[in-house]
């Protein structure tokens, strides 16, 4: 599908569902601060040169910012 | 019967801390909890004819272990015997991120821990536009909730009045799934007398400190007999209680649009800029040094200007003798030496804890990540690093939130490379002697010479964190995740509280250490080994016999100095320090500035003066320490001992070494590791040598 990409490529503004987190490695807490599969997105800010991803939690209205290695790992779909 | 224990647990970022305070009303203290330096915050409340015990853990998202800190909540929680296990546990909410705080309240209820719930922030739900039915919620939690906004006050008396109720017994939300049923019942045998929930815990978590080998072997074999993979065990759990709380919360809590992430979104569209966010965060760190130099002066001025007319009035009033002379020189002059750094450890820590509180803290991890990170650190070693620029002990301790080891480990190797507030005063009275008071295109030389030296600080930390990350080899990926909370404006008492613990932490910690080093060396300084120290003048009369009264009187005190314990430990490491450019005198100092760096200017004062005792007296007035340093002689070289070449030489040395006796058992306790200790001090002395050999040997 054209539309599932990874949480690294999407651009500020866009808001997406996150369909799978793809790693055994990437710890529960990402799931305690509202990663879950399912959980609404928005992207809100990018820090420069391949900085941290910063994003809002739509359901729990709170921003979390990760790093762009992780956000590879998390894919998304656009809607 | 001992005093109930009540204990606050909560998300960070919930107002935990200002409830604490309202809760204890100032009656608490900082320390840490046993064993490692973890930050422990208690304090008492009376109520009830009690005396309750109020705990503060560490803010958490989850009774899952990620971090040090939230190693501590699970221990204390999860065990009968800890002395700080909770009698009630009040688990504090805020209104935006409450389904978080349930999934923590259920854990702990699992746990079999009595527990109510607290909703903080009230005032929120308004602004959040959001509408929460607290009988429903009520029922569902199986518990009273409680209302409360820690900054106006407004709830707390009814809070406290919940105190003496036991909430009602608790079955569990959260079903294990049947595919781990097996390696549960295994579980269970272990531990007999556990909640399931409890058990379901152990098994999910790497290495719990409070378990026996045994039983931390016997759980081992189990996750290896049904691979059990204990990453996946904890999502599964948080996923199951999500999905849950989700559909149970929908018909008690409403939300429209959030305004308050509005305002949030507008100012970090600013502060999180890519050029406009880097811009206002180094600006800010400009200011904030200019307020620690320019607003800290007339403080310290009026401290120098105190403590020197106590030492006057003292002098006159008390009568001669070595006590009156340590008490004065010793001890008072000691403590003075140490209070003049109040004003800036204060304007430091103000600046700091204010950036916490309203939020911009973690804006500075999100610009610094990519910046740190090619050095094998983190975003978050920014507030160790930054804290380093006052004290090193703290900033060491700020670590601890660090999750990824290595990250965390590297933190603490560099941070003592940070130009630390107790180095200030050394390099202000070297620059003042050697580096000439000119301005260069408009800019004072000394200033840019001390300037020099924190950039030489940031230099040696970044430089060392670059090779240290090649050597360590890493465990477990590395990874960050933060949240960045609503700019709120900061809450005062917070402020304050903060910046109390830590100023009169530093002055209580480091003042009982310059105090016995003060009494030390004014013991080594008035004892000898052999006659030659009590019976100076009849060895200087033998030598040279006819010398006027005044010179008599000046060779006597340096001969004696000479031949104290002090002169012969001086003169032992004198081979050591030569090639740097250091005399004997030096070398006491740098020996005693172990003990603490501030100790070194104080450690010249008593050693200068001890030579120029008879000098003062005769002349009738009192030099300041700089001119008794500008006159003295090298014996070895014949020079100034404070020349340009050993004034550098003398700068990078106390930019690089491990000069301080308390940062070391610091890193000692927070690694754990006597060897990463011993390779951090080696290190940074073996730099510190190297770098002062070669300045001293090209300027000579």
């Amino acid at each position: 599908m054209q539309n599932n990409i990874s949480l690294d490529r999407l651009k500020i503004g866009d808001t997406v569902k996150i369909q799978t987190i793809d790693s055994l490695e990437i710890p529960a807490k990402f799931f305690e601060l509202g990663f879950y599969p399912g959980s609404l997105i928005e992207i809100k800010h990018k820090a420069p040169f391949g900085g941290p991803i910063c994003v809002n939690i739509i359901e729990n209205n709170s921003l979390i910012a990760i790093r762009k290695s992780e956000a590879k790992l998390i894919t998304v779909e656009k809607i | 019967m001992k005093n109930p224990n009540i204990v606050l647990l909560g998300n960070p970022n919930v107002g935990k801390t200002s409830l604490f305070n309202r809760l204890t009303k100032l009656n608490q203290k900082v320390g840490n909890y046993p064993g490692i330096t973890v930050e422990k915050r208690e304090g008492t409340l009376k109520a009830h004819n009690k005396t309750y015990h109020i705990i503060d853990l560490p803010g958490t998202y989850t009774l899952f272990p990620n971090s040090l800190d939230e190693e501590i909540v699970f221990q204390i929680l999860s065990d009968k015997n800890n002395p700080y296990h909770p009698d009630l546990t009040l688990v504090v909410a805020e209104p935006a991120t409450i389904k978080r705080s349930i999934i923590l309240y259920q854990q702990a209820r699992e746990l079999g821990i009595p527990a109510i719930f607290v909703i903080n922030m009230m005032d929120e739900i308004e602004s959040k536009g959001m509408q929460i039915d607290i009988q429903k919620l009520e029922v569902y939690l199986k518990t009273k909730v409680y209302k409360t906004n820690a900054r106006t006050g407004k709830g707390i008396d009814e809070l406290v009045a919940a105190f003496p109720q036991s909430p009602v017994t608790y079955f569990g939300n959260f079903q294990i799934p049947a595919t781990y049923s097996a390696a549960l019942d295994e579980a269970k045998r272990i531990f007999p007398l556990a909640t399931e929930y409890l058990t379901w815990q152990y098994l999910a978590q790497e290495r719990i400190s409070s378990l026996t080998a045994e039983q931390q072997k016997a759980l081992e074999e189990i996750r290896t007999k049904h691979q059990l993979n204990i990453h996946e065990m904890q999502k599964l759990e948080s996923q199951i209680r999500h999905d849950a709380i989700t559909e149970d919360l929908k018909p008690i809590i409403q939300k429209a649009e959030n305004k308050k992430l509005n305002n949030t979104s507008k100012i970090d569209r600013i502060l999180l800029h890519p050029i406009l966010g880097y811009i206002i965060f180094f600006g800010l760190l400009f200011v904030i040094f200019q307020a620690i130099f320019a607003w800290s002066g007339p403080l310290m001025d009026w401290i120098d200007g105190l403590f020197a007319d106590i030492t006057e009035k003292l002098d006159a009033a008390l009568p001669d003798g070595p006590l009156a002379s340590l008490f004065i020189y010793g001890i008072v002059a000691g403590v003075g030496g140490i209070v003049i750094f109040l004003p800036q450890i204060v304007i430091l820590f103000l600046f700091l804890s204010l950036m916490e509180e309203s939020g911009y803290m973690s804006r500075v991890v999100f610009l610094m990540d990519r910046w740190l990170k090619p050095f094998g650190l983190n975003g978050k070693s920014v507030i160790p690093l930054m804290s380093g620029a006052a004290c090193a002990i703290p900033a060491v301790m700020s670590a601890r939130n660090i999750e990824n080891p290595k990250e965390r480990l590297l933190t603490m190797l560099v941070t003592p490379f940070m130009t630390c507030s107790a180095r200030l005063p050394i390099y202000i009275v070297i620059i003042g002697l050697v580096i000439p008071e000119t301005s260069v295109l408009g800019f004072n030389l000394q200033g840019m010479v001390l300037f020099a030296m924190y950039l030489l600080g940031i230099i040696g930390a970044l430089g060392s964190a670059w090779i240290l990350n090649k050597v360590i080899k890493s465990v477990r990926s590395s990874y960050l995740i933060f949240e960045l909370p609503t700019y709120k404006a900061p809450d005062w008492k917070n402020v304050l509280t903060n910046v109390w613990d830590k100023a009169s932490g530093f002055l209580w910690d480091a003042g009982k250490i310059i105090l016995m080093i003060s009494i030390v060396l004014w013991v080594l300084g008035n004892f000898g080994p052999n006659d030659k120290f009590y019976k100076a003048d009849e060895y200087v009369t033998a030598m040279k016999p006819n010398l006027e009264e005044e010179q008599f009187d000046k060779e006597v005190a340096s001969y004696k100095l000479e031949h104290s314990f002090l002169g012969y430990l001086g003169m032992g490491i004198e081979p050591f320090v030569r090639p740097l450019g250091y005399d004997w005198k030096m070398g006491i100092g740098l020996i005693s500035s172990f003990a603490a760096r501030e100790v070194f200017v104080g450690t010249m004062a008593v050693v200068y003066s001890l030579g120029d005792e008879v000098d003062i007296e005769d002349d009738g007035q009192k030099r300041s320490l700089l001119d008794k340093m500008r006159s003295e002689i090298n014996a070895n070289t014949g020079k100034p001992a404070y020349n340009m070449a050993s004034g550098i030489s003398l700068l990078l040395f106390y930019a690089f070494a491990m000069q301080c006796m308390a940062t070391i058992g610091v890193v000692r306790k927070e690694t754990g590791s006597w060897k990463w200790t011993l390779i951090q001090t080696l290190f940074m002395t073996g730099l510190a040598y190297v770098a002062a050999l070669i300045a001293y040997q090209l300027l000579k």
